[in-house]
């Protein structure tokens, strides 16, 4: 490791509601590679966009290369030397390699665009890096992989002087996270500074010279990687910190029969070979870090994506379901984690939305009892406590929180067995919040089975009677709430199991 | 204004259907004005001539439009439909009900093909309208050996021309009248049952009532269907008023009927749809039509005036929306 090549001090940013940096810390040296770790909605990203200039600070410093600097966009950052090689790869699939690198800086010949020069060009870069990549292939017929190759390649050729990897492994085979490794160690030989984000708890060790962990938008503390074990940095993840009344024992009683039981449950990559029960009135944590398959598990059990295999059996029937239609037949409903996309229509009324599964129910012949639509509507608005003038009102003027409970509405409507609550909190005001988790223990006590998908670890230990764990498509772990710790769930969530 | 706006009567009717209906009004008093004897039993017959078959046609983009989608072949089905039915009315000496049935069995199955091939299949709504428009065109020319086809007239010695009647018995407007029960069923349709319902929630967000269950790809094509349904009765009205159809034309009719759906409130991105308004766009459209030939221009100007109309109400309502987000 050589001189410190940029400091972050005190960062602090706020959006409305949400104190999303607390006066965070980071210092990265020139040739180290330094992990920045903490669970979902810790503020890693948050604080890359700041350090990129996509986001403004409130307060702090960063210092680069001695001076203190701040970008207005990533565009500045670049210039500067500071590139970020994002998850999601942002490449033109069909272009060539060359055209993608040089994307928006081509050199031209007069006002011609200059191939030649771009594709020898691209090719010195690749040399450099020990890559075999033909500049002339078409973007989108090279593997993730490589296309990976071809985004630090791009980095590189900013003249970058610090490469941020924001979960490169994530769609990754593991000859490609090789390869990765050798690139980035060479990097780090020509003495680069890495910011390297990753859930992959094995890499850290191995790829990584120092650790910063981050919690709830806080900076944790820093440690030396080959001095730590995994059990310090994931201590640090969920810290020592009492959340607000857990469940301690589960509402279920041993005896309650199996309403739901799924086995083997394959859809791509991000559902293999996924069992599990759910019992009458229980609730059943998903626990996983961000893209652990958790939603891809929910949208397959419920038809909304092709599955490749399984079984389900309700009530102890087998049953097919291939579409949302077969699902909510067999008296499942769904609340999306993304409420505006998949949950709501949100020109139309409370009333409307309401009623959305159950037409049947609310229509002789062709045409709607209006009348009786709206009764029923009225009646989860008070049962609900959705604040709205009226039930007419339409959805797209409603707060989060009531939108939400719209939703919830019309599975109550349709009177569901098996409710899957997607990240049923997000963007959610704390009142709001509590009224939702009251709902859902009444609902359980009422003898309705709950699948609770939640990122947020206290709404996991707080809800659950037991809590599935995932990582990366798989089921790693179940653990009964009389045995639920963070760390347990957390071990089990960042488990490499490749 | 705000105050004119939250009246629940102008709620209830629409306060731009009420400054549409205003315009039309003001229209047709201009236009009387300007034009000596336009004012009239005469000139009101012959708009309402233009009022119908246009009306038909712009009621069932109006449910396709809902649906988010587009239609731009219901004018050369419409065509397409006449010929066919008129020819074989002609050369296959069809009786003249059957004649009828068969316009509206192919405006029927265009909408099943172009339905079923934007919900089922998934091709986009842009595309399969131009195809079917084409194929509509080349059909009729086709079947009609690309000769014009004259359907019989009143005084027809074999008494075909009993169907003239749906338009007009002596100076009684009987298809304001059938109009006029068409607009009713389908206000009733698009407002109060459930196929309306998820058509209209489907086009504002197709996952989400997906998601809640419901089988989005039959009521998307249902749409389609009633469109073609609707075209086939528009090419009986255009030929009770018009009698002569030619093959290979009918286009300019694609934008007179998505004007009149756009000028009522019928929002090009899905979702929200107005009956009543597609109705006094159509008003306005033929009003239009009728002075601008009486004002001894051309076809040629209306086709301006038409295209200006749907960018500056496409224009209204994207930027309504992006006020509203």
């Amino acid at each position: 490791m050589g001189e410190v090549i940029l400091t972050m001090k005190g960062i602090d940013k706020s959006f409305p509601g949400v104190h999303a940096l607390d006066h965070v810390d980071l210092e990265l040296r020139k040739g180290e590679v330094h992990a920045l770790m903490g669970e979902n909605g810790a503020g890693k990203s948050t604080l890359m966009k700041v350090l990129t200039g996509i986001y403004t600070k409130d307060s702090g410093t960063i210092t680069f290369e001695g001076k203190e600097v701040e970008f207005h966009n990533t565009h500045e950052a670049q210039e500067a030397g500071i590139v970020i090689v994002h998850q999601e790869l942002n490449m033109v699939g069909d272009l060539t390699v060359a055209q993608n690198i040089f994307i928006g800086r081509e050199f031209k010949k007069g006002i011609m665009i200059d191939d030649k020069k771009m594709i020898a060009e691209s090719r010195k870069l690749f040399d450099e890096l020990h890559i075999d990549i033909d500049p002339k292939a078409k973007m989108s017929d090279l593997t993730v992989g490589k296309q990976q190759m071809c985004e630090i390649a791009k980095a590189i050729s900013h003249k970058a002087k610090v490469i941020i990897f924001d979960e490169p492994s994530a769609a990754l085979t593991e000859k490609e996270i090789e390869d990765l490794f050798v690139i980035i160690r060479d990097l780090r030989k020509q003495n680069l500074g890495i910011i390297y984000i990753s859930h992959r708890m094995d890499e850290i060790k191995v790829i990584t010279d120092r650790v910063t962990v981050m919690r709830d938008g806080g900076y944790v503390g820093t440690l030396i990687t080959e001095e730590c074990t995994k059990e310090d940095i994931i201590n640090m993840m969920v810290g020592r910190v009492i959340y607000e009344d857990p469940k301690t024992h589960s509402m279920v009683p041993d005896d309650a029969p199996v309403v739901l039981k799924v086995e083997h449950l394959n859809a791509g990559k991000m559902v293999q070979d996924v069992s599990f029960e759910l019992k009458k009135g229980e609730i059943l944590g998903f626990s996983g870090l961000m893209g652990a398959g958790r939603t891809e598990t929910a949208r397959a059990l419920f038809g909304a994506d092709p599955k490749t295999g399984g079984d389900i059996y309700i009530n102890g029937q087998k049953v097919t379901i291939n579409s949302p239609e077969d699902a909510v037949k067999h008296g499942i409903g769904y609340l999306s984690e993304d409420r505006k996309r998949y949950g709501i229509v949100v020109q139309k009324t409370i009333t409307e939305n309401s009623t959305m599964a159950t037409m049947e129910k609310f229509t002789s012949g062709l045409f709607i009892n209006k009348g009786a639509e709206k009764k029923a509507a009225e009646q989860y608005i008070k049962e609900l406590a959705t604040k709205t003038p009226s039930a007419d009102e339409l959805v797209v003027n409603l707060s989060g929180g009531n939108q939400q409970k719209v939703v919830i509405a019309k599975w109550l409507v349709r009177n569901c067995d098996i409710l899957i609550f997607d990240e049923p909190t997000r963007g959610i005001d704390v009142g709001a919040k509590n009224e939702i988790y009251k709902l859902m223990n009444r609902l359980a006590a009422e003898g309705k089975s709950i699948i609770m998908i939640s990122s947020e670890m206290t709404e996991i230990l707080r809800m659950s009677d037991r809590i599935v764990v995932m990582c990366e498509g798989k089921k790693t772990g179940e653990i009964r709430i009389e045995d639920a710790t963070q760390e347990a769930i957390m071990d089990k969530a960042t488990r490499d199991i490749n | 204004m705000e105050g004119i706006k939250q009246n629940p009567i102008v709620k209830k009717l629409g306060f731009n259907r009420i400054i549409l209906f205003c315009i039309l009004v003001l229209l047709y008093v201009a236009f009387s004005i300007a034009i000596p004897g336009f004012a009239g039993m005469a000139r009101i017959m012959s708009i309402l001539n233009y009022v119908y078959f246009l009306g038909f046609l712009a009621l069932g983009v109006t449910f396709v439009i809902a649906t988010g989608g587009i239609d731009f072949s219901i004018g050369p089905v419409m065509f397409c439909c006449a010929l066919i039915a008129g020819y074989s009315l002609n050369t296959y000496k069809l009786p003249v009900a059957a004649a009828l049935l068969l316009s509206i069995v192919i405006g029927f199955c265009f909408g099943i093909f172009n339905g079923w091939l934007v919900a089922f299949v998934g091709v986009p709504p842009f595309i399969v309208s131009m195809a079917s428009m084409n194929i509509a065109k080349g059909l009729g020319s086709v079947f009609t050996k690309t000769q014009s086809v004259s359907w019989p007239q009143a005084n027809d010695p074999e008494g075909r021309g009993w169907f003239r009647n749906l338009v007009k018995v002596g100076g009684v407007p009987t298809g304001l009248i059938i109009f006029a029960i068409f607009v009713v069923i389908l206000f009733i349709i698009m407002n109060n049952t459930k196929p309306g319902r998820y058509i209209l929630s489907l086009g504002s967000n197709k996952e989400a009532v997906r998601l809640s269950g419901v089988n989005v790809r039959k009521w998307q094509m249902l749409a389609y269907v009633i469109c073609g349904t609707l075209v086939g009765i528009a090419a009986i009205f255009f030929v009770g008023a018009y009698t002569t159809v030619q093959p290979g034309l009918g286009d300019t009719y694609n934008n007179e009927a998505i004007a009149s759906c756009v000028m009522g409130g019928t929002s090009m991105a899905g979702g929200l749809a107005s009956i009543g308004g597609t109705v006094i766009g159509v008003f306005v459209i033929s009003l239009l039509q009728e002075g601008i030939m009486a004002l001894r221009m051309t076809k040629e100007v209306q086709m301006i005036i038409t295209g200006l109309i749907v960018i500056v109400f496409v224009y209204a309502d994207v930027s309504a929306r992006r006020r509203k987000n």
